[in-house]
């Protein structure tokens, strides 16, 4: 058997998927090539590690949250209550969810801080509450230095156009930092002449990388 | 087995629902973190799969295997999800979600969470990260919790060979991320 061909059935060998006479050589050529056979040693360590890779539980309350929010829906016809208490004048305004599920209440000052830990991806929701139905508004992203959009790779530019419903719009923004963030991300709304901007500051955590 | 009892019949659905669900929403929770990697992501999409299935209790109550269907429904829920974000970062809230500022959850990510978190743990997450949606559910489905390819077939709605292949590629992909030096650094960390 030659390297290539160990390379080629590792994943077979390790989940179990060779017949005996395939396993034989596998074996053979293990104890030959040091090469594969650390090859082999860091697979079996990272399947290891995959196996015991914990999963967050929910917050406490979120079951009986979900589930009747989930039954409540259906039941009732009315109207949800957080149109009323959000509804405001302005064409469209900000409720800002940081990430984890947190929404917090709008303020006079619509610049937030966002805590973000280095490389670790976290959501960030932003609710615009319209008044009324916009068609083809644009929303446009500036992202500051350091921060990404997932997905968006090191594109600091972005802008939608898209159509607002009356109420409630979610924009999800998966959002990741590289490294420390000096300046704001700006979000601005804009449909027909009228535009509405939002800011966000970035606190940047290191992860407890650093050897504090 | 015995047969449904009347008593269990005539019960409101919202009980059947819940009696049915509850047992399920952390498990769907889990599988929703592992796609999503995040809990505000996790949260919002096994909120979507329960309101698409309350409407659906009478056909939930004939299941026999209810986790592996909860499974496919979920992740179908999850490529829509990542398809519609493709084409606009905006979405609309679902009918009856509640005002957000009316249920502040707890802070999810509290200091014990962080704790928690091993040095380890934050490697194979930032590797994951990296991975497309795809690869990192056919890897954590499989490799994470544990379910066959054969299984992954009915949950994933892809031909053995396709999962076969991801898998392949989501594991080179993690390795050239995780190098070997990395795994003996962990274990002296960790003692
Ligand atoms: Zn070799």
């Amino acid at each position: 058997m030659e390297c290539r061909d160990f390379t080629l059935q590792l994943d077979d060998y390790l989940d179990g998927r060779v017949d005996a006479v395939r396993q034989r050589s596998i074996q053979g050529h293990l104890e030959r090539c040091p090469n594969c056979r650390s090859r082999h040693q860091h697979a079996v360590a990272l399947q290891a590690a995959l196996r015991t890779l914990p999963a967050p539980t929910p917050h406490p309350g979120f079951v009986d949250q979900a589930l009747s929010r989930a039954t409540r829906a259906a039941l009732s016809s009315a109207h949800p209550t957080w149109r009323a208490v959000i509804g405001m004048a302005i064409a469209a305004t900000l409720v800002l969810g940081v990430a984890l599920g947190v929404f917090l209440a709008t303020q006079p000052s619509p610049v937030r801080t966002v805590a973000l830990t280095l490389e670790r991806p976290e959501t960030v929701r932003l609710i615009f509450n319209s008044a009324k139905p916009l068609q083809a508004a644009t929303l446009s992203l500036a992202l500051p230095e350091n921060v990404e959009l997932v997905g968006y790779g090191d594109r600091r530019e972005l802008s939608w156009q898209t159509d607002l419903r009356k109420g409630g719009n979610l924009l999800r923004l998966p959002l990741v930092a590289r490294g420390t963030a000096k300046d704001e991300l700006v979000a601005r709304l804009s449909h027909g002449g009228s535009s509405k901007t939002f800011r966000l500051k970035f606190e940047v955590d290191n992860a407890g990388k650093s050897g504090m | 087995m015995p047969p449904v009892s009347p008593y269990r019949r005539a019960r409101p659905a919202t009980s059947n629902f819940e009696d049915l669900l509850r047992p399920q929403v952390e498990y769907l929770y889990r599988l929703a973190w592992r796609f999503t990697g995040s809990v505000a992501d996790a949260e919002d999409l096994v909120q979507d799969v329960l309101l698409k299935l309350y409407p659906r209790t009478q056909e939930l109550l004939k299941i026999e295997r209810l986790r592996p269907w909860l499974a496919r429904v979920l992740y179908r829920q999850y490529v829509d999800s990542v398809r519609q974000r493709a084409r606009s970062p905006i979405a609309t809230y679902a009918e009856g979600e509640d005002n957000p500022l009316d249920t502040l959850p707890a802070m999810t990510d509290g200091p014990e969470e962080h704790a928690e978190r091993s040095w380890w743990r934050e490697h194979i997450l930032a590797a994951l990260e990296r991975l497309n949606p795809e690869q990192r559910t056919v890897l954590t489905m499989h490799d994470v919790e544990g379910y066959s390819l054969e299984e992954l077939e009915t949950i994933l709605e892809a031909p053995l060979g396709t999962l076969k292949s991801r898998l392949h590629r989501a594991r080179q992909r993690l390795r050239a991320l995780l190098p070997m030096e990395l795994f003996s650094a962990g274990e002296r960390v960790n003692g």
